[in-house]
């Protein structure tokens, strides 16, 4: 981690640096340079509430200069990355909420699994395990890639971005091409461009020679990045709406409506289990399937090249966390059962005392009264 | 004496006529598949949930709540924010507010007076939540207090002038799958009107909604809310353009004909006869819808224009169907010598009555609508069930004209069939003659019908292309509904013109003495000069013949 950081100052902050810290740099850097490229994500952003950066006084004022300092503040960033963030600084509280949104819904995807989601305090957000070419990190590049194309086409409904894409592009004729002749496009593909030209920089922005293990990754990565991007695309739902003469459906006008985000981490988390394990092709360009029995897998599907370490006891090599002291359901076959939760070990039960909110006058919204009760529960825990 | 030009005309001459004819209707079609844009655009916003802390909404002076520019309001990003526990926000103090036009492209946009009308519904988003459900076994009632204000260009930023308000009720309609019963997951929940405006006068609009909560009744028990969606609604500029333009250029045209057609009546010397009447009242109620008024909603503010365009259409269509039953009826070929309005009395009735509950229901909703956007004849149960009474009403009043006009159709095709058989007994030159008449009469039936079914067909193709509108589509350079639109209304337009050309009364005069000298054939023309009143020698033969 402190490697990490040290990397990202080096790129942001070239304020002079002694040969020695360059050469330290370097030294640690080709050391460990796989590490380094994989755990710094722009996930960052959905930790670190860049939300709240919203209302801050340099961004309102928008002066150039402080807000590209702004943009170095984020910690995760690639230098393409950095640049975007530079050229479309409003779009950076939807990418931050896009990312905490993806995080949020792997974590309730996952509440139940041995590998739960949970987020680490530092740049790298789901800890070292994101550098095993997983399942889980599959699902965690197209969750948050998702996430994007959601907040984004969100942000674009509300109003909150000013560059939402516009009919310009759809008549590509000399024709009349304003807004006026024929309305807006879709804020829906305006969020899948931005997130691919957004989360796709730090994966293109450098190249790798054949069979390299960083090509593999990079295009395991793109390819889930994508697989995330269409399971918000490919699923908008279209609503319309009958307005002809007398309310008839003479005429009618339909539109896109974005899935809800549960949906969405539903449909990958089916993904996430029907995951197909890929390799390199002969020719080391090209990644196929490593069983042929299995089905081609498609744009929408998840692809992982490595298997995925044990979860069951913590390891800080692969970054497992284990599952010990994890809350187990005793009469569950599923896995969230105590029995594959606790990987055999068995449970330890003691009872627990809850203070919940109990009896509440509740509303379409917002605050409710309520009454605190007690009470008292089982509760397991792996050993 | 003299037929109407259909029948004097050639047969080389007709099919050139009808050629033209057919590439004209090909122009209209191709203009709006391949000009126009497609006829409406939308705006999916989502509504900005503004904090309403002082309580402002009830305030006789209320600022009205901006969801961006310089003085926006204080905003909550989602109602699972910790900051509504922190600050105990209260469900009245949420004020949901969105700004159209939505900023795009980096530029602030502002509404054009080229998109005539807009029409706003909001999409309530529910969401499963168990310990605060949403009622499905009865469908709550909403209210909504909402605020619609305005602004122009050069006005001041926070110059907002208030357009309407109102407190409406609207019944809310949401259901969700079995499987789907879980946190986080979203009701389906149907539309819900909320305005719409009969011009597009002003550069911005700013919508404000509340909906208010009170201990003591069960109005806006709806579950949990998660967003709310106020989706609007307006025509394309472009399409408006292409639209004027066509009127434009079309009514001048329908004019002129119309002209030389009278004209042609009146120079015949003879008092005027029920088809050419009907004939010159069916192109009269076409100019009338034609006429280019349009032009001035973009000088005046006119928000009775689409009560007034609907009322246009509506008088056209209720014309074109007089018309037909009063052409059919015309043509039966019996004894009866109708000619008087009066003698489809009956069928005309049916025609009047199903245009009339239309027009009432149109004036109850968008007539109401010019004095409160936000009405809604649907909202209520009475008004619901009065509106569905007269669209049931002209339902059923379409159903009997339908059947009214394919008898009369299947009565002249019988009557047809039985005069072709003593068309025999005619000289080989009448014969010739009268059996073109039949097969022009039965060619401009056809062409009726031809229309009436394009029409259907197109309306049909159009609602299922629509359903499966989906991605992909933004590459297709044929906008199918502007195609169908233009190419309707230009369908008629040349119907219309077509009939006002070929009914118009000829100058040519058919004599047939030349060669044909035999006493039966100098009966017959006796017998045809016998009925001046007749528009057709084809009735004329018709009639002779039954007399015998």
């Amino acid at each position: 981690m402190e490697v990490s950081r040290r990397r990202r100052r080096k790129d942001d902050l070239p304020r002079a640096p002694t040969w020695w810290w360059w050469t330290l740099v370097i030294l640690l850097v080709s050391m460990e340079t796989r590490a380094v490229y994989a755990l710094d994500m722009w996930w960052q952003l959905g930790v670190s509430g860049v939300e709240r950066w919203k209302n801050h006084p340099t961004y309102v004022l928008g002066a150039s200069q402080p807000v590209i300092g702004l943009c170095a503040q984020i910690k995760g960033l690639s230098a393409r990355q950095l640049r975007l963030c530079t050229t479309y600084q409003d779009h950076m509280s939807s990418i931050g909420r896009g990312a905490k949104m993806g995080i949020g819904e792997c974590q309730f995807q996952f509440r139940d699994r041995r590998w739960n989601c949970s987020t680490v305090q530092d740049s790298s957000v789901f800890g070292p395990l994101i550098q095993i070419a997983s399942r889980e990190a599959a699902f965690t590049h197209a969750i948050s890639s998702a996430g994007v194309v959601h907040a984004v086409s969100r942000s674009c409904r509300e109003g909150d971005l000013a560059s939402c894409g516009c009919s310009r592009a759809r008549r590509p004729k000399d024709l009349h091409r304003d807004w006026i002749w024929g309305g807006c496009g879709d804020n829906i593909e305006y969020g899948y461009r931005f997130a691919k030209a957004f989360v796709d920089a730090r994966e293109t922005e450098r190249n790798h020679p054949r069979h390299s293990r960083e090509l593999a990754r990079m295009m395991m990565n793109l390819h889930n990045n994508e697989a995330g991007r269409k399971a918000v695309y490919n699923y908008a739902k279209v609503e319309c709406k009958c307005h002809g003469v007398s309310g008839s459906c003479a005429l009618k006008t339909c539109w896109q409506q974005l899935p809800t985000f549960r949906e969405v981490g539903h449909r990958l988390r089916d993904r996430y289990d029907g995951a197909t394990e890929i390799r390199f092709n002969r020719r080391g360009t090209k990644l196929v399937r490593k069983n042929k029995n299995f089905n081609k897998p498609s744009k929408e599907d998840l692809i992982y090249l490595d298997e995925s370490p044990n979860y069951c006891v913590a390891n800080p090599e692969t970054g497992s966390l284990g599952t010990v002291g994890r809350v187990c359901d005793k009469q569950s076959q599923g896995m969230d059962g105590c029995s594959l939760m606790c990987c055999g070990r068995g449970y330890n039960t003691f009872k627990q005392k809850l203070t919940e909110r109990c009896h509440c006058k509740f509303y379409w919204c917002c605050y409710v009264k309520c009454k605190t009760c007690e009470r008292v529960v089982d509760v397991n825990t792996c050993k | 004496m003299a037929g109407v030009v259909l029948e004097t005309l050639s047969n080389k001459k007709l099919l050139i006529l009808s050629f033209s004819l057919a590439i004209i209707l090909t122009v209209f079609f191709l203009i709006g598949g391949i000009v126009a844009p497609s006829p409406n655009s939308v705006m999916d916003t989502l509504t900005v949930k503004c904090y309403d802390k002082d309580n402002g909404w009830h305030l006789n002076n209320m600022k009205p709540f901006t969801p961006r520019g310089k003085d926006s309001c204080k905003y909550i990003d989602s109602f699972n924010d910790e900051e509504i526990e922190l600050k105990k926000i209260d469900a009245n103090e949420i004020v949901f507010s969105q700004l159209l036009p939505l900023p795009k492209e980096g530029i602030d946009l502002d509404m054009s007076r080229w998109f005539q009308n807009l029409i706003a519904v909001m999409d309530v988003n529910v969401e499963y939540d168990e310990d605060n459900p949403y009622p499905e076994n009865n469908k709550p009632e909403m209210l909504i207090e909402a605020k619609l204000f305005y602004r122009d260009k050069e006005d001041d930023e926070s110059d907002w002038k208030l357009l309407a308000e109102s407190s409406e009720q609207r019944t809310l309609d949401c259901t969700i799958e079995p499987e789907r019963r879980r946190k986080g997951n979203l009701y389906t929940c149907e539309l819900i009107s909320l305005f719409e405006l009969g011009s597009v006068h002003y550069d911005y609009y700013l919508i404000n909604i509340r909906l208010p909560i009170d201990p003591r009744n069960t109005m806006n028990r709806i579950g949990k809310l998660a967003d709310m969606h106020v989706i609007a609604i307006f025509q394309n500029g472009g399409f408006t353009k292409v639209w004027f333009s066509m009127k434009t250029v079309l009514f001048p045209m329908v004019l002129v004909v119309l002209v030389w057609f009278w004209r042609r009546v009146q120079t015949q010397g003879r008092s005027t006869n029920l088809t050419e009447r009907t004939i010159f009242a069916l192109g009269i109620i076409l100019s009338i819808m034609n006429c280019p008024i349009e032009w001035l909603t973009l000088a005046v503010n006119m928000p009775y224009m689409m009560l007034l365009n609907d009322i246009r259409d509506g008088a056209f269509y209720a014309m074109l169907l007089s018309f037909w039953i009063i052409f059919v009826g015309e043509h039966m070929m019996d004894q009866v010598d109708r000619n008087r309005l009066m003698a489809y009395w009956k069928h005309l009735t049916v025609v009047i009555l199903g245009c009339l509950a239309l027009f009432i229901f149109e004036m109850c909703e968008r007539g109401r609508q010019l004095v409160n956007p936000f009405f809604s004849i649907w909202s209520s149960e009475i008004g619901g069930a009065a509106a569905f009474g007269f669209i049931i009403t002209a339902g059923i009043a379409a159903c009997i004209y339908f059947l009214f006009l394919c008898y009369l159709v299947f009565r002249v095709f019988r009557n047809i069939s039985l005069k072709r058989t003593s068309l025999l007994h005619m000289s080989t030159l009448r014969r010739k003659y009268y059996s073109g008449l039949i097969f022009r009469f039965k060619f401009l039936m056809i062409v009726t019908l031809l229309c009436a079914a394009l029409t259907v067909i197109f309306f049909i193709i159009g609602q299922l292309s629509e359903g499966q509108w989906k991605w992909g589509d933004i590459d297709v350079s044929l906008e199918y509904t502007s195609a169908f639109l233009t190419g309707v209304y230009g369908m008629w337009n040349v119907y219309v013109i077509a009939i006002l050309c070929l009914y118009a009364p000829s100058h040519k005069k058919f004599t047939t003495e030349t060669d044909d000298t035999d006493t039966n054939s100098r009966e017959e023309e006796v017998q045809l000069t016998q009925l001046p009143s007749e528009a057709s020698t084809l009735t004329s033969f018709i009639t002779k013949q039954s007399a015998d």
